[in-house]
């Protein structure tokens, strides 16, 4: 039969594997790679903890990712800053390697989103989730999901064409737009 | 100009939309040009944020390379150091290594700056047999079995073609009480040694495989996860066998203890002996009579195909 010791073996060695994917998740969402370590650590000293909490048959990477977001949230409501807390302070391309094979739009535009938005991307476009596992790990609707995804895409798209100039809708959504107290004391 | 909202045609990239609503708007793509050039963008927008995502995985697994040994501790923050962002690196590490409390070492991986060849489930780690054929299991579809052309459906012939290779002890089990029909079994090859896949499929859901390699192992079932393929493997009478599917716990658990105490198949009895006869001891106890001839008596003493007995003594058991 199966046993605890075997299970909790498969439990530790999946997450291992995940590693490079859960330590993406944590520097996108965050947005710093130092941050992000810290928070993963965090999280995975906690899932290791509480893994009774994980149901077997549950894909391990969308728990994962969930137990992630979840730990980053309680965090930024425990905050005495949430909102600064939230923002991206260092520049988004030094998470990339190579930083030469991307564009130079895309890492700055990904930064000034808010790091839902940006998680939101990640799980559908980086990850390849559908909608919904997307918004099982960040907690919320489908619609919430597609509607990150469209103001994003559709914004980008904007900013790489013709209608670079118009206000996208990204930009609304922004948590620091330009002009605000935030955005001038930078 | 036709209208049609950024909300549709970002489902439209995103390839989110009904096969009717999917034809709908390329038929509006060939006719509007401004609507077609607004795909393109998003298309080119979709396209970024995967370059930018691979770029940022690219960079993890170029500096993650964990070592967790209880005697030799040492870090390889390759890229990291290159980069000059060293200490998240060794933080990591650091903390991955005392949290994931290996026994042996762990590397995360060899990295080079491939970026167009990113795994997207997992790292690459040694791998067991196990994962391998988890990552083959999640090829398999439904429409892969239903357009076999010579599939073997003889459980029969199946069973007796893979014991060949695999050896006498090989179960091929009847899963018909669990809804699930046998489709065909194949020969397949793990590092030099015999493969066996046998597969079934029910009447809805994602096919079942049954792998069956030469082990001198005897272990209980495990239940794991690989993405999204549940496993449950153990070894018995010289056999790992490894029970596959896109499908939960619970069935997969229910199912491998079904096979575990399926007893081999029984052969038909021959004619009654006449009374002069002895019946062998085995023979009496098991209840089973073997097709085998008297040659191979110390092999399992069934044959893996009642219906079709060798003609040569069964191969001695792979190493």
């Amino acid at each position: 039969m199966i046993e605890v010791g075997q299970n909790h073996d498969s439990f530790r060695q999946g997450l291992v594997i995940l590693l490079p994917r859960l330590k993406r998740f944590a520097d996108v969402l965050i947005g710093d790679k130092q941050d992000g370590t810290a928070l993963l650590g965090r999280a995975l000293k906690r899932m290791l903890a509480e893994q009774y909490r994980y149901q077997r048959g549950t894909p391990l990477d969308r728990w994962a990712f969930a137990e992630i977001y979840r730990l980053w949230l309680h965090e930024l409501r425990d905050h005495a800053e949430p909102m600064r807390q939230a923002k991206v302070e260092t520049g988004f391309d030094l998470l990339l390697y190579p930083e030469e094979l991307v564009d130079d739009v895309t890492p700055d535009f990904l930064g000034q989103l808010p790091p839902q938005q940006r998680s939101a991307l990640l799980l559908v476009y980086g990850e390849g989730f559908d909608y919904e596992d997307a918004g099982r790990v960040l907690d919320c609707s489908v619609d919430a999901v597609a509607s990150r995804l469209i103001r994003a895409s559709a914004s980008l798209a904007d900013r790489l064409g013709e209608g670079w100039q118009v206000a996208s809708s990204a930009t609304v959504e922004t948590l620091y737009p330009k002009g605000s107290q935030h955005d001038r004391t930078q | 100009m036709t209208e049609l909202s950024d909300e549709l045609l970002v489902a439209y990239v995103d390839g989110q939309l009904a096969r009717a609503q999917t034809k709908a708007v390329e038929k509006v793509l060939k006719q509007d040009e401004v609507i077609a050039r607004r795909v393109d963008a998003l298309k080119e927008a979709h396209s970024r944020f995967e370059n930018a995502f691979e770029a940022i995985l690219a960079g993890e697994l170029n500096e993650i390379t964990l070592r967790a040994d209880p005697y030799v501790r040492t870090t390889e923050p390759v890229a990291a150091q290159a980069k000059g962002k060293p200490i998240a690196s060794v933080v990591l590490i650091a903390i991955l290594a005392a949290l994931a409390g290996y026994a042996v070492p762990v590397v995360l991986p060899e990295l080079t700056p491939v970026r167009y060849v990113l795994p997207k489930q997992t790292a690459r780690l040694p791998s067991s047999w196990q994962d391998d054929v988890a990552r083959m299991q999640s090829l398999l579809t439904r429409s892969s079995l239903e357009v076999g052309l010579t599939s073997q459906g003889n459980r029969d012939l199946v069973g007796f073609e893979l014991a060949q290779a695999i050896g006498p002890s090989l179960k091929v089990p009847n899963l018909d009480p669990q809804g699930l029909k046998l489709i065909r079994g194949q020969l397949l090859q793990y590092r030099g040694k015999p493969l066996g896949q046998i597969l079934y499929l029910g009447t809805r859901g994602a096919p079942v495989a049954l792998y069956a390699l030469p082990s001198d192992r005897t272990s209980e079932p495990e239940f794991s996860m690989a993405g999204d393929v549940g496993m449950v493997s153990w070894s018995e009478d010289g056999i790992s066998y490894l029970l596959a599917a896109q499908a939960d716990e619970d069935f997969l658990v229910r199912t491998a203890e079904k096979i575990r105490h399926e007893p081999l198949d029984e052969i038909p009895l021959p004619p009654p002996p006449s009374v002069s006869q002895p019946t062998t001891p085995t023979t009496a106890e098991s209840g089973v009579t073997s097709a085998l001839p008297e040659s191979s008596s110390n092999a399992p003493t069934v044959s893996p195909s009642p219906l079709i007995a060798p003609t040569s003594p069964a191969p001695p058991p792979p190493n």
